[in-house]
């Protein structure tokens, strides 16, 4: 019996055996469909978060900060001025892995525009980090390096801030902001930043429209009495993949500055977002959901086969008495399993697709099913059905014709 | 040479811890072309015998040669071609396949033979049906058959692989006396064309059809 024979005879026994193969195929669908979806919802997470990390910046970036000091600091912890606008300003000029140096000072100072009062985030900081984090100013400019140089009394505001204080952002520029007594002269106001996991959640970059940024230099003289000491630095390495060896050499040349290793250095967008953290584990349980029913189909195959083997115990010996051989009676129940599995893959993946182009459609998320994920869930359904087809096929095979005829 | 020869054929099944022996020592010759009847009392080996010269059963001794070859000593794959190729059985419950249509029943054998298509199959199978004088069956299922159309379409299934010998069981037992004697006019007919025929019975109107009987008792041939 060639290979299509044995299918086709797989095919008519489905069909003969409706009842059963209806049965078998809601396991396998269900399992199937929902693992397609759950493939598709986690590539789509993926992407989210690979234009997430794009949108903050993108890969490549690398955040350097202070290491939290021991109770019992050691000299040479005492002895280092920690991370300063000096280590900033030699890695700019040293650092050959680096594109950018952004070292970033940070306050929460009281605001103040005529009888408006408020505390919020100050950055001090130059003009790389615009560059560094991909943003760009909406009216006017943003830092620039002779802002730093000659540390002026300039300011660019987040958009939130622009459009609350002035209503207008254009019309903002030029005016007068105080942070902390100190009057500053608006030059820029930011793009508003946007990023939605979801469309129930809220803009995910909503804190960087309430903000606003000062030349770094302007911050250590205002504010910090000539204390250079920084609360982060940002960093971009000269490519995308480039940043496991911008961070091996920042790492050695701060150490050889230090003396000791009091600082971190983090990949950007590493565990920064909780609302990916979320959806991880919505799509883990979805996942589990899948390989539930997909072992409950399988298992409901397996019994379903098994009562039929037993059922036609007499059919079996008769076909061995006409000249059937156990490969070919084990054949003819694994081919019903086979005919079964693909069938019930095929329409788990059109569930699948339907499933989570629905989701795709409610929740605004750029999900697809790909083709390896068809390949996955077909192999999936496939397998399950090899695994529950092959005992009652290996148990009908190794009947004993004269007992198999007796049978019943 | 004969077709069928067993020599002191013994069968001894197991139950338990004891040995109860249903074959004691058989031994048979039938010849191509002969219509043999097998007779005896329930219990008397019969069935056995019968299981062992259609090869679904090896004897537990003695030597057995079909058509020339010994296959007593054949097991699994290589008795399932020789069922395949040297045997065609008819049951006493007929044992059709109920979802499938009378010229696939008939064709089956030759699917398990392999090398035939689908269709010279079934072109063969309706051949056989027609010869057989069930031309307006073919196409229906078993369910739509009486008792003596299905022991018909038994027969034609048993003869499509053309066999060397026709095993039947029983053959009246699942019949009325008026499809009795329409299968046994058959079954002369299907002798009467050069089959060779062995059934056993215990029915002694159906044995008498056969040009010889042989007779079981415990075991052993009866004088």
């Amino acid at each position: 019996m060639s290979f299509l024979e044995s299918l086709w005879v797989g095919l008519s026994e489905a069909r003969r055996h409706l009842g059963q193969t209806l049965l078998s195929l809601v396991g396998l669908v269900l399992g199937t469909g929902s693992i397609v979806t759950v493939l598709a919802l986690f590539g789509g997470q993926t992407k989210i978060t690979q234009d997430f990390l794009a949108e903050v910046g993108g890969l490549g970036t690398v955040i350097v900060r202070d290491r939290e000091q021991s109770e019992h600091p050691t000299a040479r912890d005492l002895a280092s001025d920690r991370l300063t606008y000096g280590d900033a300003r030699y890695l700019k000029d040293r650092a050959t892995t680096l594109a950018a140096v952004a070292p970033g000072w940070f306050d929460r100072l009281e605001y103040q525009v005529g009888a408006v009062h408020f505390t919020g985030p100050v950055i001090g900081t130059t003009r790389d980090y615009a560059r560094i984090n991909d943003i760009r100013p909406l009216a006017g400019r943003y830092l620039s390096d002779l802002d730093v140089r000659r540390k002026a009394r300039v300011i660019v505001l987040g958009w939130k801030y622009a459009d609350s204080l002035f209503l207008d952002p254009e019309r903002a520029l030029g005016e007068l902001v105080k942070l902390r007594g100190k009057n500053y002269t608006v030059v820029g106001v930011m793009e508003r930043e946007e990023f939605y996991f979801a469309v129930w959640s809220g803009n995910a970059l909503e804190y960087r429209n309430e903000r606003a940024y000062i030349p770094i230099t302007t911050a250590f003289i205002q504010y910090t009495g000539d204390d250079e000491h920084l609360s982060f630095l940002t960093l971009k390495a000269r490519s995308p993949t480039g940043a496991r060896a911008a961070e091996a050499q920042v790492g050695t040349m701060l150490y050889l500055r230090h003396g000791v290793e009091d600082f971190d250095i983090t990949p950007s967008g590493g565990g920064a977002n909780s609302d990916a953290d979320f959806f991880m584990l919505f799509n883990f349980i979805f996942l589990v959901v899948g390989v539930v029913s997909l072992v409950a189909g399988g298992v409901v195959i397996a019994n379903i086969l098994l009562a039929s083997v037993v059922e036609r115990v007499r059919e079996f010996g008769t076909r061995m008495a006409i000249g059937a051989t156990g490969f070919q009676i084990f054949a003819h129940v694994l081919a019903q399993v086979v005919v079964i599995a693909v069938l019930g893959g095929l329409i788990g993946l059109g569930l699948g697709t339907a499933l989570t182009g629905t989701v795709a459609h409610f929740m605004k998320m750029p999900v697809a099913v790909t083709v390896v994920i068809a390949e996955v869930a077909l192999g999936t359904s496939l397998g399950v059905g090899f695994v529950a087809g092959f005992y009652p096929a290996l148990r009908a095979a190794r009947l004993s014709p004269v007992e198999a005829l007796r049978y019943g | 040479m004969p077709l069928i020869e067993a020599r002191g054929l013994t069968k001894v099944y197991r139950l338990g811890r004891v040995d109860v022996p249903a074959l004691r020592g058989i031994d048979l010759e039938v010849h191509e072309g002969e219509y043999v009847a097998i007779t005896g009392p329930s219990g008397s080996g019969k069935s056995t015998l019968m299981h062992i010269l259609g090869c679904l059963d090896s004897p537990t001794s003695g030597s057995y040669r079909l058509d020339g070859r010994d296959v007593s000593g054949l097991r699994g794959r290589a008795l399932a071609h020789v069922r395949n190729r040297k045997v065609g059985f008819v049951f006493q419950t007929f044992n059709l396949m109920p979802r499938m249509t009378t010229d696939e029943n008939v064709a089956l054998p030759l699917q398990y033979r392999g090398g035939i298509s689908r269709r010279a199959r079934l072109r063969r199978a309706r051949a056989l049906l027609e010869r057989l004088g069930l031309g307006e069956r073919i196409g229906h299922r078993p369910d739509e058959l009486s008792g003596g159309e299905l022991q018909r379409v038994a027969v034609a299934r048993a003869l499509i692989g053309e066999p060397a010998i026709l095993l039947i069981d029983e053959p009246t037992g699942n019949l009325d006396s008026k499809a009795g004697a329409e299968v046994l006019k058959t079954f002369r007919e299907v002798h009467d064309a050069g089959n060779t025929i062995v059934l056993v019975t215990h029915d002694p109107n159906v044995a008498a059809e056969a040009a010889r009987t042989i007779r079981l008792v415990d075991g052993e041939v009866a004088a």
